[in-house]
């Protein structure tokens, strides 16, 4: 089987937001309950932002200009399903994969141990890290399991005037510059085909009717260049006890400056621990709290190799 | 609609004038890119850049209420520029037809001839046509209309053909063409442009882009919504749109039509089911005091002298047999006297029973899954009318505002005594039955689960209220209970209320052959294929004669799947989308109705790429069931003239004797607007309805300068009962808002996201502003008029996302026509808050 | 399994035990992977239904397990939406149940009504009340005010008509219950009738 694609067509897209609710009533994942639970945004955009319970949004960008006096951009904020997925190859748990028949990258949310490295390493900002029954960092799944049944992915299943298509990658981008030449022909010059080769290749085509920019996509997106990092310390990894990632996870906030909580990860007993305060915040098999402190001072960054 | 969804891919050019298709019919948008794959060209006018403007190829801008202007220019851009399709217009419209020699249009005063100042109503004898000779019925045995004398019909004097006199040359001043040639040689772009706000050279290039579907081959589509019906000369509106499409012929061709996108899931059935003051099912007028006051008279008045509806008595027999039942004989006129008779006044309509609730009149009210307080117009003041009541049932699935409309924030419940009956409502897919889309199409729904808890399904609420009225009326005996206990309710399947038996009702049956009430798994039925052969003797029954057909096999009368309506086979012979087995579409199984104007006057369709019907010199192919007589007593019938056979005429209707406000569309400004009129002397349409109510409380710019229009998202529906029920929804659309241009938003000092509050005479709400560059200042007559749009979905009930009622805004004015209300242009004044 | 097996659908149950049809075979290669018993829609039945909003009229698949809900999605064999939906018909599950987001639980949509409720004059909050209490007590609303507004003749022609009585609404309802609400209230006498159609 080949790769598969989504194909994300601007031009066709109504921002109905079908997709966007569609998504999470297929993934059974819920919305606010309380009353007037969701704060305004001074847009047709809500919510403004992704999360672990928004998979994918339509975002609206409008301004003055074009042929018809507005400029009203649709985008879709969702996974990309890189060819080199920075979140897959840094993932120390093995949540997020690719999925090997069809190149899109999933994530099994119950293998999470919530390090958010995927989050940092992520050039489009996806992975969202959510706090609640379980701790987890959550994003797109591809709906590989719906594709396993012969369906569609859910978003593509039910937009209506079919701004969203599945079907094999190569055809996919064929389509596109078919429809980016089309519009280019109907006056829309900046229109362009994103995807093709960023990322290595992305699994979402998109034909962007006003440019890159306009649609509110990464130009040149690039991997974090921690990445690079657990390239070297994988057979590190395997060698020891497999807590490099604890140095990872030190190295982020040392060296990078992404706030957030400083875990690390035993993926022997499969406990997570604050690396700040030494508490397993999750619990795995086996535990050993003093050991595992002592791996982690050991293998923070500097003492063991890397860069 | 005319033609139906899946058919808009066939259109060379779309129009989307008074709707926003993509965001509140989303389905439209499948279809609309299809055609635009095709290689046609969108066109969305509109107040505002919406998201239907943003996937268009042209955005025209218009001022809200100025569409009849836009209208009447095109028609002259049009006849000016000789882009009507000749053959169509001379041969299939009344335009050859002569008008009476006392027809005429004063441009000082703005009405028409046969006006009358005092009452506020035309006499439309002056619109009718100059009669060339007369006919009469020949009812004589082996006479064509034969059936009418026959025994068990009701006695009545059939109706007398007139001939109108024509003139094929289009050239007598008095014909309907020169007569409209006149009338809208006003419209000129520039008075229009200035009219609407428009530029003028867009306006041009809308109009070529129309006017060019007038060439045979070429179709054009109009998709319209509430925009065009919700204003005080909606009805015109409509005929405007009727009126531009017959002069470009595009109506019964594929990729044509006057597309009506409504908008409730089955509002279509309720208009078909004539749930409406003053009609019948299948769109037969319902009995008035003052104009059929006996079965006699009504097919005298009703029965159309010529063309399909000559058959008018055998519908309303089988009608009111379906009714009454054994009870209905023709020595009682079949039970026509317990059918109740609408008097000429008061008004009983939505706007009117308000009225009626403040004076007492009305005391106790049903609310079927509709929501008045908060849907209705000057909403406020519908409160202030139901706290009046003594009774109130609602059957919903959710607390509506109306439901506890006595704890809204402007009422005290001390004060109420109405008592409030909450009746719990199944939802759709925890019942059976039918449903129709705006494309006619009847389709079968499953039930998939059972109703949680006690809910119950419709079905069953009105039955067991029925159940208990007739048990009372039995028990205790009462003021006229003849129509209560002779009515016939045996819609039963092994003792339970059923709606398959209901769908037979509806179908038509042979009164002695069908047992409604059964226990058996083969019942006894004789279904009608066809609504031809229903008779006016009462020996058939039929309560929608249009619908007859779609569940008529008496093979399974119990299995939907078996009947017409519940067919799966999607196959499209044509490529059209005609999908003649999916389901049925009333009338006949026809996709598009009219379809005998897709052809010329030999019978070969405009275009051989889109062939509806086809005459090959020897019979009719049809890929559509024909809107004519294509075969009579088995001999096939040559093409001729008689392209539109529901109108006496059987010619259509570019001119019509048959509105309330005038034969042929004029501009008016809005009830409430920000300009003057300039087409003609006179402001506002001279017969606006229930202007005269205190209630109105009508707002003037001096003091409240702004307009406004409200409409829908597409995240949210109507007054948000089911919308407001879903969290995600919730989640993709929180709150409403008031959508206004940069240049408001900068004189009146909001930022975007800001609270302002909207006001005027009637209410105020307060909502959060939206400064966008999709709303621009109009400039009309020279001077700049703000206008903004305000959607109308939340309410104070509910659990998830409440807000302010912005339909406590709008006039409780109506159209004359059909009593309408102006949702879509009034006035008001914002401040930031 | 093909396309069209919906088409077979019959009135009385209307259930296949398996998952949904496979709307990719014409488009794309399948997985056909065997459904595991985490597949969302293992040994679901399915019911085909039209959508509540708009008048499109389209086509939706109600999957439901041991009688309950599980899944509502577009009818990839229905002609107008291909399997589509918009935003409103994408979420008609909810209509019915919603996630907690709490204890990430489905559960019963708790903004829905499903017990009848009465509201006596001047109070202030609702009561609960027996399905048979309220239409028993509506009965004798219905008889009270008919017979208080009943009007048979007028300047000598019979007209036997309500005026006291007014009902709203219809668009809503399937086709036989229109034909019902319709029945009941003209056979009542009532002439204030009146639908969504109005407005």
């Amino acid at each position: 089987m080949s790769d598969k694609a989504i194909l994300f067509d601007t031009s066709r897209c109504s921002a109905c937001r079908g997709c966007q609710v569609a998504c999470k009533c297929w993934n059974d994942l819920p919305s606010t309950l309380e009353k007037n639970g969701n704060p305004p945004t001074g847009s047709y955009q809500s919510p403004m932002d992704l999360n672990g319970d928004t998979r994918i949004l339509i975002s609206f960008n409008e301004e003055a200009g074009g042929s018809k006096g507005v400029k009203w951009a649709f985008g879709r904020r969702s996974c990309q399903h890189c060819t080199d997925a920075a979140c897959a190859t840094i993932c120390p748990a093995g949540a997020i994969t690719k999925h090997e028949a069809t190149g899109l990258v999933t994530v099994d949310d119950s293998k999470c141990i919530g390090c958010q490295y995927c989050s940092t390493a992520c050039p489009f900002d996806v992975p969202r890290y959510q706090e609640g029954l379980r701790t987890t960092v959550n994003k797109c799944t591809g709906c590989v399991d719906r594709i396993e049944q012969g369906l569609e992915p859910a978003c593509v299943t039910t937009c209506q005037p079919d701004a969203l298509v599945f079907g094999d990658r190569d055809e996919m981008i064929a389509l596109a510059h078919e429809r980016a030449d089309f519009l280019k022909a109907r006056g829309y010059e900046d229109a362009v085909v994103y995807g093709e080769d960023e990322m290595g290749g992305l699994h979402v085509i998109q034909v962007l009717k006003y440019g890159v920019a306009a649609h509110g996509q990464v130009e040149n997106p690039q991997a974090n260049p921690v990445v690079g990092l657990t390239q070297i310390m994988k057979p590190v990894t395997g060698a020891v006890t497999g807590l490099t990632v604890a140095g990872l996870a030190a190295m982020f906030v040392l060296g990078i400056g992404y706030k957030r909580d400083k875990l690390a990860y035993n993926p022997e007993t499969e406990d997570t621990i604050s690396v700040d305060t030494g508490q397993v915040v999750k619990h795995g098999d086996g535990q050993d709290e003093e050991t595992v402190m002592e791996h982690i001072t050991e293998n923070l960054p500097g003492k063991k190799g890397g860069n | 609609m005319t033609n139906h969804y899946c058919d808009m891919q066939n259109a060379d050019v779309i129009m989307t004038i008074g709707s926003n298709n993509v965001e509140n019919h989303p389905v439209s948008s499948k279809w609309v890119q299809k055609a635009l794959d095709r290689g046609a060209t969108w066109i969305v006018v509109d107040p505002r850049y919406t998201r239907s403007a943003e996937m268009a190829d042209i955005y025209c801008p218009i001022r809200s209420g100025t569409d009849i202007a836009f209208y009447g220019g095109l028609f002259n851009y049009i006849i000016e520029h000789d882009l009507w399709q000749h053959e169509y217009v001379l041969n299939y419209t009344n335009a050859s037809y002569l008008l009476d020699e006392q027809y005429s249009f004063d441009v000082n005063e703005g009405i028409f001839s046969g006006f009358n100042e005092e009452t506020a109503t035309y006499d439309n004898h002056s619109w009718h046509y100059q009669v060339e000779s007369t006919k009469t019925w020949d009812t004589s045995e082996g006479g064509a209309y034969a059936w009418a004398a026959a025994p068990g019909v009701p006695e009545f004097t059939p109706p007398t053909v007139e001939v109108p006199k024509r003139d094929m040359t289009l050239q007598d001043p008095m014909c309907v063409f020169q007569q409209m040639k006149k009338h809208y040689s006003r419209y000129d772009l520039d008075t229009v442009s200035s009219v609407c706000g428009m530029d003028k050279d867009l306006l041009e290039k809308v109009y070529a882009t129309y006017a060019s579907t007038g060439a045979p081959d070429k179709s054009g589509t109009i998709l319209y919504a509430l925009g065009q019906t919700q204003h005080t000369y909606g009805a015109q509106n409509c005929r405007s749109m009727g009126i531009l499409q017959l002069l470009l012929g595009n109506v019964g061709v594929a990729g044509g039509g006057v597309n009506a996108l409504r908008g409730e899931p089955n509002v279509q059935g309720a208009t078909d089911m004539g749930m409406l003051v003053a009609n019948q099912p299948g769109y037969l007028n319902w009995p008035t005091e003052y104009g059929t006051p006996s079965l006699r008279k009504w097919c005298e008045k009703e029965t159309y002298s010529d063309g399909y509806y000559t058959n008018k008595p055998k519908f309303v027999v089988s009608a009111l047999k379906e009714w009454f039942g054994d009870a209905a004989t023709v020595d009682n006129d079949y039970g026509y006297d317990w059918w109740p008779k609408v008097p000429k006044s008061p008004d009983y309509s939505i706007i009117g029973s308000f009225e009626l609730m403040s004076q007492g009149v009305i005391k106790g009210y049903f609310n079927w899954g509709m929501n008045p307080c908060h849907s209705a117009p000057n909403a406020s003041n519908v409160r202030k009318a139901m706290a009046n009541l003594d009774w109130l049932v609602v059957a919903d699935w959710v607390e509506t505002e109306s439901a506890c409309f006595w704890k809204a924030p402007d009422m005290n419940p001390a004060d109420i005594d109405t008592t409030v009956y909450f009746l719990p409502a199944a939802l759709i897919y925890e019942k059976p039955g039918i449903i129709l889309n705006s494309g006619r199409w009847l389709q079968w729904r499953y039930q998939a689960v059972e109703p949680w808890d006690e809910a119950k399904p419709d079905y069953e609420i009105c039955d067991v209220l029925w159940t208990a009225i007739v048990d009372l009326y039995k028990k205790e005996g009462g003021v006229a209970p003849e129509p209560i206990v002779n009515t016939k309710w045996d819609y039963y399947v092994d003792g339970k209320i059923d709606p398959r038996p209901v769908a037979w009702a509806l179908n038509g049956y042979v009164y002695d052959g069908t047992e409604c009430d059964t226990t058996s798994a083969a019942p006894k039925t004789e279904l009608l294929s066809s609504f031809a052969n229903l008779k006016a003797d009462g020996s058939t029954a039929c309560g929608m004669w249009i619908y007859t057909g779609f569940w008529a096999n008496n093979d399974a009368p119990l299995d939907p799947a078996e009947q017409a309506v519940g067919s799966r086979v999607a196959d499209d012979p044509t490529g059209l989308g005609l999908h003649p087995k999916w389901s049925f579409a009333w009338p006949l199984n026809r996709r598009i109705i009219y379809n005998r104007a897709s052809a010329d006057m030999q019978g070969k369709p405009w275009n051989p790429d889109r062939v509806l019907v086809e005459w090959t010199g020897e019979k009719w192919v049809q890929n559509d069931v024909g809107d004519f007589v294509a075969v009579s007593n088995g001999t096939p019938v040559p093409p001729n003239d008689k392209a539109f056979m529901m109108l006496w005429e059987q010619n259509a209707r570019l001119e019509s004797y048959g509105m309330g406000d005038g034969p042929l569309p004029e501009h008016y400004e809005p009830f409430e607007s920000p300009s003057d009129n300039q087409m003609n002397g006179r402001q506002n349409s001279p017969c606006v309805r229930f202007a005269e109510f205190e209630s109105v409380k009508r707002g003037d710019r001096s003091e409240f300068p702004i307009a406004v229009t409200t409409y829908s998202v597409t995240e949210h529906w109507q007054t948000g009962g089911q919308t407001r029920t879903c969290p995600a929804l919730n989640e993709a659309m929180p709150q409403q808002f008031v959508e206004m241009s940069l240049e408001l938003a900068e004189e009146k000092g909001i930022k975007n996201g800001e609270k302002v509050r909207v006001r005027n005479n009637r209410g105020e709400v307060e909502v959060m502003a939206l400064v966008t560059p999709r709303f621009k200042p109009f400039t009309v007559n020279g001077e700049t008029v703000h206008q903004v749009g305000m959607t109308h979905h939340f309410g104070w009930a509910g659990e998830y996302a409440t807000g302010d009622i912005v339909n406590d805004l709008p006039p409780n004015v109506g159209d004359p026509n059909c009593w309408v209300p102006e949702y879509k242009a009034f006035l008001v004044d914002i401040e930031k808050i | 399994m093909n396309l069209s097996r919906r088409g077979f659908f019959k009135a009385a149950g209307a259930a296949f035990a398996t998952s949904m049809a496979f709307e990719l075979s014409s488009k794309s290669e399948t997985l056909a992977v065997e459904p595991s018993a985490d597949w969302k829609l293992v040994n679901t039945e399915e019911y085909t239904n039209i959508c509540c909003y708009c008048s499109g009229g389209c086509g939706v698949i109600c999957s439901t397990r041991d009688g309950e809900l599980v899944n509502i999605e577009g009818d990839p064999d229905h002609p107008i939406n291909e399997g589509g939906l918009c935003p409103k018909g994408a979420t008609m599950f909810q209509l019915r149940n919603v996630v907690d987001p709490e204890t990430r639980e489905i559960i019963k949509n708790t903004n829905r009504k499903t017990r009848p409720m009465v509201r006596r004059p001047g109070a202030s909050e609702w009561e609960d009340i027996t399905w048979d209490d309220a239409v028993a007590e509506i009965a004798q609303w219905v008889k009270k005010t008919r017979d208080e507004t009943f009007e048979t003749m007028h300047d000598g022609i019979t007209v036997n008509r309500c005026h006291g009585i007014a009902s709203l609404g219809g668009s809503q309802q399937n086709s036989e219950e229109e034909y019902l609400i319709n029945k009941m209230m003209r056979s009542l006498g009532v002439i204030a009738i009146d639908n969504q159609a109005r407005v």
